[in-house]
């Protein structure tokens, strides 16, 4: 890999940790949700600091350009954050539907002890 | 028997005073709970109005969620029998005693109003009826239920079916996959005659490209629901 673009990738993945810890620090993102995005980062922070491990991955899977391995493990990566991303939303949409069935049942006992109260008054 | 009959309702300010002053008549021994799934017209308002037995969705959760919330009423408030019927009049509810039957009886744990045993009433358009074909076989080499009218929201409940609903039911389209839930939890499903009206008003919330969905989702909601659950009981 050219020293240039070693030399990008690093500043690159350096400001991306530094997004990552300012939105933390705000608690705009959860720590839970954000450990895939932060072991991405420091995965490809390894094979850039240390290009001959990418470079013997690269031949062991057969791949010419060392970068073009760095790629598909991005790729994988971001198939794997999306995949966690959707199992999130799907568990959030079943809580959310328990909230809103156990509302209305709440709400139409509320209503008949209500209705009780002002018979008994 | 304690017997609830579950009315999903969404947009119904038209039908609902009807289907529920017919059932009144038809059905009396039993209570009923109108799910009102959020409408956008005045269905609450006529509700509370009439003093109908009704629970009121904050959101709307569509067909699938609103039948459940029903199912967990019955579940919280130990009913024995659930029966659900649409609230916009296509379920004749004369029939309700028949679909109760076989349950109170101690014959069967679900039982499917079907329109295609005596073919008499509304017989759906060709398309349908040849979807509806398709899903029963799929359902009966799945997992051994023989049902016809798969898409049916006519049924009557058994009371350990009504737990395992009220715990798990689909969002969307969970007819068809109900039946394959109680076939693998080892329910006795039963299939009784009724009759269907077509719909008076309103639009079917399934046609065009929304019956490929519809086709596509719920064969692949069986065959998945079948390779990911054990047959049980």
């Amino acid at each position: 890999m050219a020293s240039v673009l070693r030399f990008f990738l690093i500043i690159a993945i350096l400001f991306y940790f530094i997004f990552i810890m300012y939105f933390l620090r705000k608690k705009a993102l959860h720590l839970k949700y954000c450990i895939l995005w932060l072991v991405c980062g420091i995965v490809m922070m390894v094979f850039i600091l240390f290009p001959q491990l990418l470079e013997e991955l690269s031949k062991m899977l057969g791949i010419i350009s060392p970068v073009n391995t760095l790629f598909a493990c991005e790729l994988f990566f971001l198939m794997l954050i999306l995949m966690s991303i959707t199992s999130i939303v799907s568990k959030q949409n079943e809580k959310s539907k328990r909230t809103i069935q156990q509302l209305a049942l709440l709400e139409k006992r509320i209503r008949e002890l209500e209705e009780e109260k002002e018979g008994k008054s | 028997m304690k017997v609830l009959i579950i009315i999903p309702a969404y947009n119904e300010a038209n039908n609902i005073v009807a289907v529920i002053e017919k059932l009144k008549k038809d059905f009396s021994n039993a209570d009923y709970v109108i799910i009102n799934d959020c409408s956008k017209d005045d269905t609450l308002r006529i509700c509370r109005e009439h003093q109908y037995q009704y629970l009121d969705l904050p959101l709307n959760l569509g067909i699938g969620g609103g039948v459940q919330t029903g199912y967990l009423y019955a579940y919280a408030y130990d009913y024995d029998i659930a029966i659900q019927i649409d609230g916009d009049g296509q379920h004749d509810t004369a029939f309700i005693q028949n679909v109760v039957d076989p349950i109170e009886q101690g014959q069967a744990d679900v039982v499917i109003g079907s329109r295609f045993i005596d073919k008499e009433g509304f017989q759906s358009s060709f398309m349908r009826r040849f979807g509806i074909h398709f899903l029963s076989r799929l359902i009966r080499i799945c997992c051994g239920a023989n049902v016809k009218d798969v898409t049916s929201g006519y049924r009557a409940v058994g009371k350990r079916m009504i737990a395992c609903y009220a715990q798990d039911y689909a969002q969307d389209y969970p007819e068809p996959e109900a039946i394959v839930m109680a076939a693998l939890h080892g329910a006795r499903i039963m299939e009784v005659p009724v009759v269907m009206k077509e719909r008076l008003g309103g639009e079917s919330s399934i046609s065009g490209f929304r019956s490929i969905y519809y086709m596509l989702k719920v064969s692949l909601a069986i065959v998945i629901y079948r390779l990911t659950h054990k047959r049980e009981g």
